[in-house]
């Protein structure tokens, strides 16, 4: 059996779906190819990323964007395929680069999706760190003009970053006195309450520019005063 | 000289009991300090003196006051030299030339700064205190907090920026009269005095939750937002 056949064995394995038989031979046949092995891990780790946050994939910020990637990758894939290049023994590297089939596997795929997907989210939490805030030095709002995204979006990706930094503050909290607790939680109320004001005006007038510029200033304030308190 | 000094004195941690500290720092006109309190007070006010004189009073002999040299001036960084300590309350008396610039940050407390005229003045508080800037002329000047008030009495620079921002609190600033700016003003609670300054050529937006406008020349910016409290113009 080549890799190709093994790999094909590989998912079955991963959910303990594999016969003894089969799981035998691919068992031995990982723990002496790398290649195998990296397909292996890659495999575990998608299932343990599915396991741990079944029923709660959040939206990419650009959903359409990344399918687009993952089907350009497996298009390269089919005509890398078709267009198979023989490769001269004396080739330089930019000839066999430009040359690659770049045949992926659909494990190699969906990691690479699911790490799109990982980056991107991050990328939403970066974004939300590097927003001027706190210190006050700006106050652009986030118009459907700039990036596209509805209001609701925009607010979706801004909780995933006040979910990830919140999460932060809770396990800090316990080593906080008594008062600081108290002004923490009293302080995330007022800009709590700031940030539904402004979404119960937007449900009213979605295109409300006052309400959406609070909105935004709000949702960075919450992000910028997690983030703070995260280090204490 | 200036380095030695410093160095020397920055090198020192104080760490002792409840008490109240006291140190010289020589300056030149136009330094820049830095502040980043936890809590406590922070009261900066200037002198003719090309120095700056820091009185800290300490709740605790845990707390650690460690000064740093920079290029531009001098940093207090109580946040990161206390990580993981309670150390209680700060209170800072901060006095320097009026040329300085001054950057100040504490997560609760109040902040007050009077008679600077130099490039910046920063005061934001994280959570709870209110702002105080007086007799304030620079060029940029950025006051925030979640709640409390903030209160400016100055002058705005042609092309400077100034910006106030709080969560609940009012917000005053009391101005000369012949000053220019252009103003963007939010208040959802529509409570924006405009007092002398108002005049017929400013937009209303949001139903009175916001005003544009270019008062005189227009030549500074200045943005106000405040999401549960009232914004007051004032003529001195």
């Amino acid at each position: 059996m080549n890799c190709e056949k093994y790999q094909d064995l590989l998912s079955d394995l991963v959910d303990g779906l594999a016969s003894s038989e089969d799981r035998a031979s691919v068992e031995a046949h990982v723990n002496g190819c790398v290649v195998c092995a990296e397909v292996r891990d890659d495999f575990v780790a998608i299932v343990a990323f599915c396991q741990d946050h079944r029923g709660e994939y959040d939206a990419v910020p650009n959903e359409r964007a990344l399918w687009l990637r993952i089907s350009n990758t497996i298009e390269a894939e089919d005509s890398g395929a078709r267009t198979k290049v023989n490769v001269p023994s004396g080739a330089g590297w930019w000839f066999r680069l430009m040359n690659s089939s770049w045949q992926l596997s659909f494990p190699k795929v969906a990691a690479a999706a699911v790490m799109i997907a990982v980056f991107a989210s991050l990328g939403t939490m970066f974004i939300g760190k590097m927003s001027p805030q706190g210190g006050g030095v700006a106050t652009q709002g986030f118009g459907p003009v700039m990036n596209g995204l509805s209001v609701d979006d925009r607010y979706r990706q801004q909780q995933q970053a006040v979910a990830y930094w919140n999460q932060r503050v809770e396990l800090n909290k316990a080593r906080w006195n008594q008062q600081m607790r108290e002004t923490f939680d009293r302080n995330m109320s007022v800009i709590d309450a700031a940030v539904n004001d402004s979404m119960t005006q937007l449900r009213q007038n979605p295109h409300d520019p006052v309400s959406e510029d609070i909105l935004n200033d709000a949702l960075n304030d919450k992000v910028a005063l997690l983030k703070e308190f995260s280090e204490l | 000289m200036f380095s030695i000094i410093l160095t020397s004195i920055s090198s020192s941690v104080f760490a002792q009991s409840q008490q109240r500290l006291s140190r010289n720092f020589p300056a030149g006109k136009n330094v820049r300090l830095e502040l980043r309190n936890i809590s406590g007070t922070i009261t900066v006010e200037t002198w003719a003196k090309d120095e700056i004189r820091i009185t800290a009073e300490m709740d605790t002999r845990k707390a650690t006051f460690n000064p740093r040299q920079t290029e531009s001036g001098l940093v207090i960084d109580i946040v990161g030299d206390n990580r993981g300590k309670d150390v209680g309350d700060m209170n800072f008396k901060i006095q320097l030339p009026a040329r300085s610039s001054v950057d100040l940050e504490t997560r609760s407390g109040q902040i007050s700064v009077n008679n600077i005229q130099g490039e910046l003045v920063r005061a934001h508080i994280w959570t709870s205190g209110d702002i105080v800037l007086s007799g304030i002329n620079a060029a940029r000047v950025f006051a925030t907090n979640t709640i409390g008030d903030i209160f400016f009495d100055g002058e705005f620079a042609s092309g400077g920026t100034y910006e106030f921002k709080s969560g609940k609190g009012n917000i005053t600033l009391r101005l000369p009269a012949n000053c220019g700016f252009r103003l963007v003003a939010t208040a959802p609670t529509k409570e924006i005095k405009m007092g002398p300054f108002w005049h017929p050529g400013m937009k209303l937006m949001g139903e009175g939750r916001r005003i544009i406008g270019d008062v005189g020349d227009g030549r500074a910016s200045v943005t106000v937002t405040d999401y549960q409290g009232n914004i007051n113009f004032l003529r001195r």
